[in-house]
C-alpha cells in the first residue's frame, strides 16, 4: 500500500470512528446500513466480480440467516453466542445447496438463481406458521455475550464497523490467495483454467458456498440492527440491489460495494424524503448504471485520475 | 379426493395456458435477439392495467385485450429501440438494465392505478361456471384461458414451424449472421419478433388479469413463474415453453393444494433435477 493510500485508509477510519459523536443518531443509523449492505454487495461481488458468475440469490443466505437468528433468539431465548453462528451455519448450509447452481453457466446462471431466490421469498411468506408471515419476526434484542451486551445503536455501530473491517481484510487475504487468483483465472478463461488442470465447478463452488457465507454474516449484522425480520428481507429487490451496489461502487474491488451501498442508500434516503416514486428512480439508477458507468465510481475514479496523471505528466 | 385432483389439473392447465403466452414471448426473444428481458414481467402488469381500464372505459373484453397488447407493443418497441439495443449481447447489462425497467414501469403503475388488487371486468359469457360431470361448479372463465392458450400456441406452432417467415425465425435462432449475409433483414425481424413478445405479454397480463388480478408485485410473481417454465423447457424452445409451462402450472396446481405453504418450494425440485441431469432444460442449446 502506498503512503496516499495509507493516508486516505487512516482519514477514512478516523471519520467512521468520529461519525456516531459528530453526526448524531441518524447518520449513524443510516451508516450502520451501508455497512452492513456493503457486505452483502462485497459478498455478491466475490461471485461478480472475481468468478464472473452473476448471483441473484443473495437476500436468500441474507435472509435465512437473518430468520434463524431472530427465531432462536426470540422464540427460544437462546444467547446470540449460539444464534450468531447458527444464523451463519443456516445460510452457509442453503447455499451448500443452492451452490448447484454453478452448474450452468451465463443467462442459465441468472435465471435459475432468481428463481432459488423467490422460492426462499415464498416460504418465508407463506409459511407463517415458523415465519411469522408477512409480519415476520419481531423484538429481536441486542447482541449479548454474557456480561458484555451491547445496549445503544452507537454501540452497535462500533461492532458492525469492527467486523466489516475484519471482514474488508479477510477477504484480501483470501482474494490474493491461490484461490482468489485461481477464480479471476476462471473468469478470464474457464477453458484455459480447465486446461491448466484445475477442477473450475469445484472451484466456483467453494466460492459460491463462502459468498454465501459472508452474505449469512451480514444477515446476522442485519437482524441484530433491524430488530425484526421480515419476507422483504428475502426479495428480490434486495438481491438485484446488492448487485447494483457492487456494480455502481466498481466490482472487483473491496471499496466499491460499500461506496456502492452508501450511493444507493444515501440516494434512497434522500429521494424518498421529497419524492413518491422512490422505487422509479432506483430503478433509473439501475439504467443509468448501465448505460453511463458500467465500470462504477471506481473505474470513474481511475479514469480521472489516468487522464488527471497524464495532465501532469505533460505539464512538469 | 378424485374430482379435486381433476379441478387442480384443469387448474394447472389453465395457469399453464397464461405463463406459455408470457414465456413464449420471452423464449422467443431470447432464442433470435439474445435478450434477455426481466421487464416481461412488468409489461404483463401494465398490458394488464391498460387493459382494464379500456375494459372499464368501453365495457369490451375483446378491445381490452388487444389494446393492452397493443400499448405493450409501443412500450416494448421504445425500451427495445433506445435502452435494450444499446447493451449489445452482454446479458449482465441486460438483467440490471431490465430489471431497472420494471422498477420504473412497477413504480409509475402503482402511482396511476394504486395499491389494490384489480380485477380486469371479463364479460357475462364468460364468467360464471361450468358444470362438470359429478355436479362439479367450475368456472368458466378457466376453460375460456385454456382455449386461448392453446390457440396461441397452436398459432405460434404454425407460424414457426409451417411459414417462411417462420423459417427465417429459425434460421435466425441458429445463426443470425448467415441469415445476415444471404439479405434477409434481420433487424426487421427483431423488431416483428420482440413486437409479438411484447403483445402477447401485455395481452397475458388482461387475460391474467381477469382472475389472478392485478396489483403491485405481480409482475415479479409472474415473471419468476415464465423463468421457471423457460429454464425447465430451454431458452429460445417455443416446444420447451410449452412443455415447461405445463409442468410449472400443474407442479404450481398440485403444490398449493398439497402443501400449501411450500407450493413455491415445488418449483424448485424440476429445476433442481434439470441442473444435475440436463442444465440446458429440456430442449434448450448452449448459449
Amino acid at each position: 500500500m502506498d503512503r496516499g493510500r495509507a493516508v486516505l485508509a487512516a482519514v477514512a477510519l478516523a471519520a467512521a470512528l468520529a461519525l456516531p459523536s459528530a453526526a448524531g443518531p441518524f447518520w449513524t443509523g443510516l451508516v450502520t446500513q451501508m455497512y452492513i449492505f456493503g457486505l452483502l454487495a462485497l459478498s455478491v461481488d466475490l461471485l461478480l466480480g472475481h468468478a464472473g458468475l452473476f448471483s441473484l440469490t443473495h437476500a436468500s443466505f441474507f435472509a435465512v440467516s437473518a430468520y434463524t437468528v431472530a427465531i432462536l433468539q426470540v422464540r427460544y431465548a437462546v444467547p446470540t453466542a449460539l444464534a450468531a453462528p447458527a444464523g451463519i451455519l443456516a445460510g452457509t448450509l442453503l447455499a451448500l445447496l443452492f451452490g448447484l447452481a454453478v452448474r450452468t453457466r451465463g443467462v442459465y446462471f441468472i435465471l435459475i438463481t432468481i428463481a432459488f431466490g423467490y422460492v426462499v421469498w415464498g416460504v418465508a411468506h407463506r409459511w407463517s406458521s415458523f415465519t411469522g408471515g408477512d409480519n415476520g419476526v419481531t423484538n429481536v434484542p441486542f447482541p449479548a455475550l454474557g456480561a458484555a451486551a451491547i445496549t445503544s445503536h452507537t454501540q452497535y455501530y462500533y461492532l458492525v464497523l469492527a467486523a466489516v473491517i475484519v471482514c474488508g481484510l479477510g477477504y484480501r487475504v483470501f482474494m490474493r490467495s491461490p484461490f482468489g487468483l485461481g477464480l479471476r483465472g476462471i473468469k478470464a478463461s474457464e477453458s484455459r483454467m480447465q486446461s491448466l488442470g484445475f477442477r473450475t465447478s469445484a472451484h466456483l463452488y467453494a466460492a459460491f458456498v463462502l459468498s454465501g457465507a459472508l452474505a449469512s454474516f451480514a444477515g446476522v449484522l442485519y437482524v441484530y440492527y433491524n430488530k425484526f425480520v421480515n419476507p422483504v428481507a428475502a426479495s428480490f429487490p434486495v438481491s438485484v440491489e446488492a448487485a447494483l451496489m457492487a456494480i455502481v461502487g466498481g466490482t472487483g474491488t473491496i471499496i466499491g460495494p460499500f461506496l456502492g451501498a452508501a450511493v444507493v442508500l444515501g440516494l434512497r434516503n434522500w429521494v424518498s424524503s421529497f419524492f413518491e416514486l422512490h422505487a422509479a428512480v432506483m430503478g433509473a439508477v439501475f439504467i443509468a448504471t448501465v448505460l453511463w458507468a458500467p465500470q462504477g465510481l471506481v473505474g470513474i475514479a481511475g479514469r480521472l485520475r489516468a487522464r488527471f496523471g497524464k495532465a501532469k505528466e505533460r505539464t512538469p | 379426493m378424485l374430482t379435486s385432483a381433476v379441478l387442480q389439473a384443469i387448474n394447472g392447465i389453465s395457469l399453464a395456458a397464461l405463463l406459455f403466452l408470457l414465456a413464449s414471448g420471452f423464449t422467443l426473444s431470447f432464442g433470435l435477439m439474445r435478450v434477455v428481458n426481466m421487464a416481461h414481467g412488468a409489461y404483463y402488469l401494465l398490458g394488464g392495467y391498460i387493459g382494464l381500464t379500456i375494459a372499464e372505459k368501453t365495457g369490451s373484453f375483446a378491445l381490452a385485450l388487444v389494446g393492452g397488447g397493443a400499448a405493450i407493443i409501443v412500450v416494448g418497441y421504445l425500451i427495445d429501440r433506445f435502452l435494450i439495443r444499446r447493451t449489445g449481447e452482454n446479458h449482465l447489462a441486460q438483467v440490471l438494465l431490465t430489471v431497472g425497467v420494471a422498477f420504473v414501469i412497477g413504480d409509475v403503475a402503482l402511482a396511476i392505478w394504486g395499491g389494490d388488487n384489480l380485477m380486469v371486468p371479463a364479460p357475462k359469457f364468460l364468467k360464471g361456471a361450468v358444470i362438470l360431470p359429478g355436479d362439479v361448479y367450475y368456472p368458466r372463465y378457466r376453460f375460456v384461458l385454456i382455449f386461448l392458450g392453446v390457440a396461441v400456441g397452436v398459432a405460434l406452432w404454425l407460424l414457426y414451424k409451417k411459414t417462411q417467415l417462420g423459417a427465417v425465425v429459425r434460421a435466425g435462432v441458429d445463426d443470425r449472421e448467415q441469415v445476415n449475409a444471404t439479405g434477409i433483414n434481420v433487424d426487421r425481424l427483431f423488431v416483428m419478433v420482440s413486437g409479438l413478445a411484447s403483445f402477447l405479454a401485455g395481452m397475458a397480463g388482461v387475460a391474467g388479469g381477469a382472475f389472478l388480478t392485478l396489483y403491485p408485485g405481480a409482475e415479479w410473481e409472474i415473471l419468476v413463474y415464465a423463468l421457471v417454465v423457460v429454464i425447465v423447457g430451454g431458452l429460445g424452445s417455443l416446444e420447451g415453453a410449452m412443455i415447461g409451462a405445463l409442468i410449472v402450472g400443474l407442479l404450481d396446481a398440485y403444490g398449493r393444494w398439497l402443501l400449501p405453504e411450500f407450493s413455491y418450494f415445488v418449483l424448485f425440485g424440476p429445476i433442481a433435477l434439470l441442473m444435475l441431469f440436463r442444465p440446458r432444460g429440456l430442449f434448450g442449446r448452449e448459449y
